[in-house]
């Protein structure tokens, strides 16, 4: 039964990642209709894809009609002007990954504090707690004795409440790009980058806390154990891969959360797309159960692209914590 | 970091002709960040963070960490209830055991005593039948000795008698001998 839904809500989902393909076929057929209606419509190149994954001034919402926008209404979000930090210009506007974020931290708070209450509740009462909290309350144990605390090594407590956010906050967001009319704001460069930084700040960070004087050692090679003869050149051709090792990880870290959200998406459109390529209904059975198979693949890659950013990144707190020369 | 970014999407252009496609169709720019966007996300994980770390971790772990004491406390009381049952079996069963052995001990005293007593009776009656034995062959025997003796000396006197007799009519005569004697043998026979 819990199945059945779960794959009618993929479906649904997949329907709704059709529909800017009708939509965006049916304002195109009625311009050529205007101009030309002997002529088919032409060949001309639409993009379903790019509107699905980038970052746009407008969300959409469900609107129980069939006219223009098949099932959806756009909603223009507010422009505001630039603001100018020095010569950067930062456009604040809200835009819809900005709304998709809103909402995964919404839901996040909401979720997460409800499963403590909850909590808290039972272990007040006494009696043991039900429902939701404790799927929350597996995860969050799992995540912080499997992961964070045997990765960042002794009194890693510190460290829990960040990784344990991180985690929770790209899951909601890498979740929320599967519900139909949603999309995936971790699929955004700007979202992963500023989530790697944030990441490397913290672990630079927790390297400076942990060995004070020493965490220059982690920028300059430095090797004691050598003769200084050899120390110099060693410290010359190796500081620049120290230095450069410390700026791959968030890099990787950005790299990898948003290219794979953004790749299934892609390849669910590009499937969806294939029965317009084709022109034809007989040809949709095939690519939508492709479609279908990727999106529970995309349920999966939700989990673990959440646990591999936390994962990594309590691997890299721990390895700066580490590294004594 | 710039070029590095503009290497991927190189990377990504050879890797997927779709995407290719796309950036050449629409202009595409997936791969540099928005800074508006970027300040957003920023806000957004901080307040997150905070509101998390404040109202959702903390309480989770402490309830758990709460349960899992609780659960250990129980475990352990469990566990010091059990070993004082037991050593509370262990001392009930010892005592058992105890009040058995002298039981037995009780019994096998009893049978014992009883058996002695027994003996001891035996044999102090075999000693009194003895005793009495005895006693009564030598009031037997001293009642014969005593009759015998009796009879000796009423012989005697008899025969002083006799002989008085005989001498008084016949001192010294051959008659008077065998008359002795005759008497003597009546009184033998007698």
């Amino acid at each position: 039964m819990k199945s059945r839904s779960i794959l009618f809500a993929l479906l649904a989902s997949v329907c709704v990642a059709a529909a800017p393909v009708l939509r965006a076929q049916e304002p195109q057929g009625a311009a050529e209709s205007q101009a030309k209606a002997a002529e088919a419509p032409a060949a001309a190149k639409i993009d379903i894809i790019t509107p699905h994954i980038t970052d746009a001034h407008a969300i959409e919402v469900p609107w129980p009609s069939l006219e223009e926008g098949f099932l959806t209404k756009e909603i223009e979000l507010p422009r505001w002007a630039p603001v100018h930090i020095g010569s950067v210009e930062v456009d604040l506007s809200p835009t819809k990954h900005v709304v998709m974020l809103l909402v995964a931290a919404m839901l996040a708070c909401v979720i997460l504090v409800g499963a403590a209450r909850s909590q808290a509740r039972s272990a007040r009462t006494g009696r043991p707690p039900k429902g939701y909290a404790n799927a929350i309350e597996a995860m969050v144990l799992y995540i912080r004795n499997e992961v964070i605390l045997p990765n960042v090594g002794h009194h890693g407590e510190g460290f829990v409440p960040y990784l344990l956010t991180i985690f929770f906050f790209i899951l909601f967001a890498n979740l929320l790009g599967l519900v139909p009319y949603m999309s995936t704001a971790t699929g955004n460069i700007a979202v992963t980058a500023t989530l790697a930084i944030l990441t490397f700040l913290v672990i630079e960070i927790a390297g400076m806390k942990a060995l004070g004087k020493g965490y220059i050692n982690t920028i300059i090679f430095w090797p004691h154990d050598m003769p200084l003869m050899m120390r110099v050149p060693m410290s010359m051709i190796l500081s620049p891969v120290e230095l450069l090792g410390k700026f791959t990880k968030p890099f990787a870290l950005t790299i990898r959360l948003f290219a794979n959200m953004t790749a299934g998406h892609i390849v669910v459109l590009a499937f969806v797309g294939m029965i317009f390529t084709f022109h034809s209904f007989v040809v949709a059975p095939l690519p939508l159960a492709m479609a279908v198979a990727i999106m529970f693949l995309e349920l999966m890659v939700a989990f673990l692209q959440a646990f591999i950013f936390t994962l990594l990144s309590s691997v890299f707190i721990g390895l700066v914590r580490e590294s004594h020369h | 970091m710039r070029s590095m970014f503009s290497r991927a999407v190189a990377l990504l252009a050879i890797a997927s002709p779709l995407l290719a496609q796309e950036h050449e169709a629409a202009k595409v720019d997936l791969l540099s960040p928005a800074t508006g966007l970027m300040f957003w996300t920023l806000v957004i994980f901080l307040v997150v963070f905070f509101v998390l770390a404040k109202f959702a971790f903390g309480p989770i772990v402490a309830a758990v960490s709460a349960r899992e004491k609780a659960l250990e406390d129980a475990t352990a009381m469990a566990k010091a209830d059990r070993e004082e049952a037991a050593t509370l079996l262990a001392e009930h069963r010892a005592a058992i055991e105890s009040a058995r052995g002298e039981a037995q001990q009780l019994i096998a005293d009893g049978r014992k005593t009883a058996e002695s007593m027994r003996a001891d009776l035996l044999e102090q009656t075999r000693v009194q039948q003895e005793q009495m034995m005895d006693r009564a062959k030598r009031d037997i025997e001293a009642e014969k000795t005593k009759a015998v003796d009796a009879l000796r000396r009423e012989a005697i006197d008899l025969a002083l008698a006799g002989a008085s007799k005989v001498i008084e009519q016949n001192l010294d005569n051959a008659q008077n001998r065998a008359i002795v004697e005759k008497y003597l043998g009546s009184i033998g026979t007698r």
